[in-house]
Formats: C-alpha cells, structure tokens, sequence
C-alpha cells in the first residue's frame, strides 16, 4: 500500500507527560479525524509528522521519505495548518499569499480567489487586526490551494461562523474529489467529524486508544431496552452499563445470543451518537 | 443533486445495505432514469454522514448488480437496466416490507392465523377505499 503518512510507534516524553506508542498509516482518498480530550498530544503528534517537535522513539515517513532526514522535498507535498500560524502577524493577506505561494509549485491561484471571494476575506488587512474567525478563514485560503496530495488542518474550523464552517466542508469535500489525496484533521467538532471523516482515531491523554472506521464504531455499540430486568445485568457478556432498564453493549452479537438464550425479551435497540461513543472510550 | 436517502441508524441493517436497497428502490421505481448522474462517492458519504468505506461498498454491489455504472473520469450514472430487473426489485421490496410488518406482528406475540386475519382486514379496507 502506497501511504502518504506512515508513522510507526511514535513516543515521547514531555516532563511528566508521556505521549504512544502511536501507529497510524494514511491512505490516499482517506479523510481520518483525530479526536482527544485537551491536553491528549493531538497538536503534539501533528507537529511530530511535520518534524517540527522530535520524538523520543518511533518513526515517522511522509511522501516515502523519513520526515527527520536530510532530504526535506517532502514538505513541498504538505499543507500543514497549526492552530496558530507563527509569524504572520505582522503581514497583510496579500504579502502572506505572495510568501506561500512561491513555495508551493503547484499553487492553485483560482482556488485561492474564489476561497478570498467566497469568506469575504480582506486581504489589504493586517493579520493581526482581523477577528479570530476571519484569521482562520485566510489560515484556510493560504493552506488549501498549496495543491498536495496531503493535507494537515489542527482544528480548522476553529472560530468559524456557521455558513463558513458549512462552505469549508464543501471546499474539503471537493478537494478530495480526485481521490488520490488524503486529509488528517485534529477537531472537537462532532459534525465535522459526522460529516467528513472516515477514519477516527482517538487519544486520551497521550495514549491511542485505537483508529476506527466510522460505521464500524457506530456498530459497536447498543442499547437495548428490556421489557424485564435481569437477574444479575453484569453477567451478561458485553455490557458497559445498566440502568433504567436500559441495557448499553459493546459486543451486540453476543449480549443478543446471550438475552435471547435467558430469554430476556427487548422492545426497543438503538445505537448510540458519534459523541456519546467518543465520551465512553474517552472514560 | 442530493439523493432522498434516508438512513435509520438503529436498524440492524448494515447502513451499505440501506444506501444500496434505497437506491435501487428510486431506480426501480423511475425516480432516477438510466443516464442521471449520481453524486460521487464523497459527495454523498458527506451528505449521509458515513465513511467512503461504506459508500463505496454500496455502489460496488450497485454496479455488479447492474443498476449503475462508472465511467472513467465522468463520474458514476445510472445503469439501462431491464423491466424484468425493475420488477424483481419491487417484488423484493413488497415482500421484505410485509415480512416486516409480519415479525412485528410476532414480537406482540400474534399467531400466524391471527396475522393472516389482520392482512384480509386491511386488504379489504383498501378495496373499500379503492371503490
């Protein structure tokens, strides 16, 4: 499999905090959200595919290429937004799109126009006199039109208004059309995670908690809701919680054999919402 | 264009097979005619809120079963496809629908006789509604 982004058994230590092991492969037409409570490593990890913090162990390839070796072509084949550009401040939007632009070959100047025209974008404006939302909205224009195969965004819908956050949806779906691109996006928000991602991959505190496909996380879990209570609840293999009559599964196929052979009949099955999971493995 | 799709994520059905039963549905039906664009494999894994994954294993089972095609480089359409195939899929929709309604019928404990008699009951109200 030709991946864009291969890292493997990523670690590391920040005072007290250790970070891994992290093991994550990004595959072209792919879009994966990265997900985690505050503090969990998210920005940290991102920054590590960029090589712009050091790992204590593991490996980290990018475009083929070892993202800490000599060779640094493989930065011209990423769009990487962190959640705070540094040094833009003291720029105007045409300035900082001069500056990037030039370093990116194959830079998409249409895109970039009809981003600036779309968000309403004043681009003779210094960086740091526009709203936090309208800092965003030219962060986004000055990424996405860079034309790469992969694309890092750290929480981009950040302060964006909602018709915005709706439009850089259909601009992400669409510059993933071509399906030879990939996107990783760190995110707190449940609908863009609902709408976009494929891939989900959690961090709770340092610690991968796995990497799951969309469908199959929803599938995982169920709640039945049983006309009678059971005997002993806990004894029933694959159940998380039990109140009110309501039975929580992460294994329904077999809490279901299990219910059906003590024939504890149930009226109701339902399953739960993307953020209700999250909130369970983030436990 | 957006597809009238609608997922019932509670259903014990997997959701590829929910798209790819509802599809054929509209294509059954002559909702969508053979030649129509159908959205890209992104475009409506955005709109239903599911993975590409599962998109695209609904229109691969679509497109071996004939019902769509894909044209390098022009997108996926909707397949010419047969009366006979049109009415295969309304029969199986018919009978699924009434094998439904005959397990609900079940799990309140009603007797296929019983069952039998309330499918006569609604059959001859809609023949009354009908006259």
């Amino acid at each position: 499999m030709n991946h864009l982004a291969h890292i493997t058994h990523l670690e590391k230590e920040i005072d007290t905090f250790s970070m891994g092991p992290i093991d994550l492969a990004i595959e072209p037409g792919t879009i994966t959200a990265l997900i985690g409570n505050n503090g969990s490593g998210k920005s940290t990890f991102l920054k590590m595919i960029m090589n712009l913090a050091k790992p204590d162990k593991g490996n980290i390839k990018v475009m083929n290429k070892w993202v800490n070796g000599e060779d640094e072509s493989w930065k011209q084949h990423v769009a990487y937004l962190p959640q705070k550009p540094i040094g833009f401040a003291p720029y105007n939007g045409k300035t900082l799109k001069k500056l990037i632009s030039g370093l990116y070959p194959n830079w998409d100047n249409a895109l970039f126009k009809r981003l600036v025209d779309d968000f309403e974008i004043p681009l003779g404006k210094k960086y740091d006199r526009l709203s936090p939302g309208v800092q965003q909205k030219l962060n986004l224009a000055l990424t996405i039109p860079r034309n790469v195969p992969l694309m890092i965004l750290d929480e981009p819908t950040n302060f964006m208004d909602i018709p915005s956050k709706n439009l850089l949806l259909d601009v992400l779906v669409e510059w993933m059309e071509n399906g030879e691109r990939a996107l990783l996006f760190a995110s707190h928000q449940s609908e863009d995670i609902q709408k976009l991602a494929d891939y989900l991959m959690i961090l709770k505190d340092g610690v991968q908690i796995g990497t799951f496909e969309k469908e199959d996380l929803l599938e995982r879990f169920q709640t039945y809701w049983l006309d009678h209570m059971p005997g002993e609840p806990d004894s029933i293999p694959g159940t998380v919680s039990f109140a009110d009559g309501k039975l929580l599964s992460d294994n329904p196929e077999l809490t279901e054999k299990i219910l059906k052979e003590r024939n504890i009949p149930w009226h109701s099955q339902t399953t739960l919402k993307l953020e209700e999971i999250i909130t369970i493995l983030m436990k | 264009m957006k597809l009238p799709i609608r997922l019932s994520k509670d259903s014990r059905e997997p959701i590829y097979h929910q798209i790819e039963k509802q599809l054929k549905a509209l294509i059954a039906g002559g909702n969508l005619e053979a030649q129509t664009p159908l959205p890209s494999i992104r475009v409506l894994s955005k709109d239903l809120e599911v993975s590409v994954i599962t998109t695209r294993r609904a229109y691969q089972n679509l497109e071996q079963q004939g019902f769509i095609q894909t044209l390098q480089g022009k997108g996926t359409f909707v397949a010419e496809i047969s009366t006979s195939d049109k009415q295969q899929v309304k029969i199986q929709e018919v009978h699924d629908t009434i094998r439904q309604a005959v397990e609900a019928a079940q799990r309140y404990d009603y007797s296929l006789a019983e069952i039998e008699e309330i499918f006569q009951k609604v059959i001859a109200e809609a023949k009354e509604a009908g006259n």
